[in-house]
């Protein structure tokens, strides 16, 4: 049977760097996902990484089980580091949709993403995901996504948390979660269909 | 959900829900259904549903693609020579606090120690008198040398200006010299001058001299050693004649 988290934190705690490795390498991929998600920088990924858990061995006793999972704390401190980066490296606020600069991906360099150079767009002013579709536009889409939609995005959709572990992760209500994430999508579709992102007029009553 | 259950799906019902129908645990089978069969009467809302769900395709195939992203291994190890660093420092640092703490404890016991040794009460004080074994008490912040506000100094000066009407009162010596708690030992008998002052019972008391009825007003007359700086060394209780 594998160790929980907490039962690996507490073994940190005393001193155990076996458990220590084991939380690592359990908890460093969604990290580092998140971080370059957000960054589309792999240097700054891995210095995100590095200081989460940095802080995590540093303070550990600053996670408080009863708030939420430790993942949501890690991604909390994820996302501090981030934005206090933000806030110090403007550049990274609003990336550029053709952001290729030395250091950063661009979206045929991404890790894994294919390029067969289609788009997913079919008809007019719709959207349509194909199997032919590469994922390299999808990608851009959500790397061009403001700040707090581009975060629920890799969060909910992309890491699969439940709206409670991402509320828990961005410290805000629930509801939040759900009304950013739905706007975020609403955004997504509204850029892959190739048409400005405009807020919705109230929708039509059949 | 029963609140949504009973309000009849609309387009605008639809769009609402639209990005939760394919996610767990949010919404209840009937209204998931009575969704989908909203989009299959409505044109709009079934191209929407697709829009939703190609999305969905490409957000779970994207997640399957970066699935096996990672640090590289560098990372891990910075991380772990940080956790062993820490592991050697947290020791020292403990250890260099039961140190410090151990070192205050030994001060505080010195300290005491040496309270006790230079402050021997004996008991309680007979009353109405002054303590016919004066001792050594602890150094009073407001007595200092040459300073005018010494309540020593100060009724050593009015002693001596009213010496005529107070040497009557004071006759003999009550007690042997006492050296003052900050007094330097060495200087205590030798080189100082003897004067004869008339106290306040308080001024008496602040010089640590054990004193009862402090708030009695009349004066007691003391014998003061003082040096060359007229910093007052030891003191000479005198005994007081009573005059009624």
């Amino acid at each position: 049977m594998e160790p929980t988290d907490d039962g690996l934190l507490r073994r940190m705690i005393a001193g155990d760097e076996e458990a220590f490795a084991l939380l690592y390498r359990r908890k460093h991929p969604a990290i580092y996902r998140f971080a370059l998600r957000m960054t589309r920088n792999v240097a700054m990924a891995e210095d995100v990484t590095q200081e989460v858990f940095m802080a995590l061995i540093r303070d550990a006793k600053r996670f408080d089980p009863t708030r939420g999972t430790l993942g949501g704390f890690l991604f909390g401190i994820a996302r501090n580091h981030l934005r206090k980066r933000w806030e110090l490296e403007r550049r990274f606020t609003h990336l550029a949709e053709d952001a290729d600069e030395s250091g950063t991906l661009s979206s045929a360099e991404a890790p894994a993403a294919s390029s067969n150079g289609s788009h997913g767009q079919t008809t007019a002013g719709h959207f349509e995901f194909t199997a032919i579709e590469n994922t390299a536009r999808l990608r851009q889409a959500i790397s061009t996504l403001p700040e707090n939609y581009r975060e629920i995005v890799v969060l909910c959709e992309l890491e699969e948390m439940s709206y409670e572990e991402a509320a828990s992760a961005l410290g805000c209500p629930v509801g939040t979660v759900r009304s950013r994430l739905h706007r975020a999508r609403a955004i997504l579709l509204e850029k892959l269909r190739g048409v400005p992102p405009v807020r919705r007029s109230p929708a039509v009553t059949q | 959900m029963s609140r949504d259950e009973k309000m009849p799906m609309d387009c605008a019902r639809f769009e609402e829900i639209l990005h939760d129908l394919d996610r767990r645990g949010i919404l209840d089978r009937a209204l998931r259904e009575s969704a989908l069969a909203h989009a299959e009467s409505c044109g709009r809302c079934a191209r929407l549903l697709l829009e939703a769900e190609s999305l969905d395709f490409g957000l779970r195939t994207l997640a399957a693609q970066d699935a096996s992203l990672e640090a590289p291994p560098r990372v891990e190890a910075a991380l772990l020579r940080e956790f062993r660093r820490k592991k050697i420092a947290t020791p020292f640092r403990t250890l260099s606090w039961r140190l410090a703490a151990l070192g205050a404890a030994a001060a505080v016991i010195l300290a005491l120690g040496l309270l006790i040794y230079y402050k021997p009460w004996r008991g309680p004080i007979p009353q109405g008198n002054i303590a016919r074994n004066p001792v050594v008490a602890q150094p009073q912040p407001g007595v200092a040398p040459n300073n005018s506000t010494n309540p020593v100094q100060a009724s050593a000066v009015s002693g001596s200006q009213g010496g005529s009407e107070n040497a009557e009162a004071a006759t003999a010596p009550a007690t042997d010299f006492v050296p003052l708690p900050y007094a330097d030992r060495s200087a205590t008998l030798e080189g100082g001058a003897v004067v004869r002052v008339v106290l306040s019972r308080q001024a008496l008391a602040s010089l640590g001299v054990p004193v009862v009825d402090v708030e009695n007003g009349s004066p007691v007359a003391a014998d003061l050693i003082v040096t060359e700086d007229g910093t007052p060394q030891a003191i000479r209780l005198v005994a007081q004649e009573n005059t009624d």
